[in-house]
């Protein structure tokens, strides 16, 4: 367990150090910078006239499909890579049980292409 | 000092404990109850994977695996079956939902 | 060892600020934002005590796909947040009785207050086990064949969220033009050129 750990305590100091330089440099910034707001100031620039509405824009809904249909393909991927790694001690019952799923999955990539949701208009 | 079972144990019941209050507290806001909902699987899934490495019978990491697998189905028919009811009535207000009984 | 101990309270504590900022925040793109800290923080948790994959997969997973997911739907719709706040602090009361009850429960269940079950204790003196080969190799040594019948009903959901999400979403628009590369190349000289005779003075 230590030997495990202790391959990922660089990501932690990195992590750490990302952590410090970001708050001493909101934090220097909010210390030593001239601080002199006014209505105005924090005010939406738009122009020069007052903003319509929300600055929030809608998103279409073909986003969100494109985005479905990535993550059911994410998790076929994450499926995988356990599959990759212990292939030689799985044999072919193994390789055929990946294999039925990935069809299974093919079966809806069919679908999804025949009725166009892939195409973007 | 050393961090055992009941230290993951307790997240574990403090983060489910928290779904199940924000789904109490955020009762208008569909979006916010699926992701309290996302967080008590994630509770759950903390629980697994906790047992599993304590007893060293690795059946829990898969089935936190599966867990996860029924999460990511279950948000995007539940954010899709969302997108159409927005899209039909111009909200989300669950109050509105009980419409769909027969 | 004092590290690790640290570092456990670190990403806990933050896993459980973020969890509560999910939940009371005003707006919902803000609890997305908390989600996705609750999950890299819960990633975190795992990696220390030695389940790498599934910390991996919930980065991948969850941060790269389904808080982008939900990310989108906060966005696309246009939500009128102020109505969806009613009624917060009113259901405050019982939501905090039951959650507290709750959680005395759970903490009774395992047995951390109070002497419930001698399971924790027993598996608490053992420790961690250190697995013999990779975390990943050993979930791939049982998913694919001892847990067969899982591994394919998993494959099952995937694809009826594929299908559900498309037979939901999808609507086909009339009076949209695509691209039909096949039929464009296709197109014969004779299909597509015509010669005609025209007139003096008629026009075509």
């Amino acid at each position: 367990m230590e030997a495990l750990l202790r391959e990922y305590l660089p990501i932690l100091i990195f992590l750490g150090l990302a952590f410090g330089l970001v708050c001493a440099m909101l934090g220097g910034s909010y210390l030593i910078a001239r601080q002199n707001p006014n209505s105005e100031k924090l005010s939406p620039f738009e122009c020069g006239f007052a903003p319509f509405d929300d600055a929030r824009g809608q998103f279409d809904v073909r986003f969100y499909l494109v985005a479905i249909l990535f993550i059911i393909f994410d998790l076929e991927v994450a499926f995988l890579f356990p599959w990759a790694v212990a292939l030689g001690d799985i044999g072919l019952f193994g390789f055929w049980s990946m294999m039925l799923f990935l069809g299974v999955l093919t079966v809806g990539f069919i679908y999804e292409w025949r009725k166009g949701a892939l195409e973007w208009e | 000092m050393t961090i055992g079972l009941g230290h993951y144990l307790t997240v574990a019941a403090v983060l489910f404990t928290m779904g199940i209050l924000g789904i109490f507290l955020n009762r208008k806001n569909v979006i916010v109850i699926l992701m309290c909902v996302e967080l008590m699987l994630l509770a759950v899934n903390i629980n697994l994977v906790a047992f599993s490495v304590f007893q060293g019978n690795v059946v829990g990491q898969v089935f936190a695996m599966l867990v996860l697998t029924v999460a990511a189905a279950e948000a995007a028919i539940g954010l899709a079956i969302l997108v159409v009811y927005f899209r039909n009535r111009g909200t989300i207000a669950v109050e509105d939902i009980n419409a769909m009984k027969g | 060892m004092i590290l690790q101990a640290l570092a456990f309270y670190v990403f806990a504590a933050i896993t459980v600020a973020s969890a509560a900022m999910v939940v009371t925040s005003r707006n919902p793109v803000y609890s997305v934002l908390f989600l996705i800290l609750a999950f890299f923080n819960a990633a975190a948790l795992f990696l220390l005590i030695g389940a790498e994959f599934i910390a991996m997969i919930l980065v991948i997973v969850y941060v790269g796909a389904v808080a982008v997911l939900f990310l989108f739907v906060v966005m696309m719709l246009d939500i009128n947040l102020t109505e969806l706040r009613e009624g917060f602090l009113e259901y405050f009361p019982v939501g905090a009785l039951i959650g507290a009850v709750l959680f005395a429960e759970l903490l009774l269940g395992v047995g951390i207050i109070g002497s419930g079950s001698t399971t924790v204790a027993a598996l608490n003196a053992h420790g961690p086990h250190v697995a013999a080969i990779d975390n990943t190799r050993a979930i791939g040594r049982v998913l694919y064949t001892q847990y067969f019948y899982l591994f394919q009903v998993a494959g099952l959901v995937l694809l009826v969220a594929m299908i559900g999400a498309i037979v939901l979403t999808l609507r086909s628009r009339p009076g949209v033009r695509r691209q039909r590369a096949g039929e464009q190349i296709n197109r014969t000289k004779e299909q597509a050129i015509s010669v005609v005779k025209v007139p003096t003075r008629g026009g075509v």
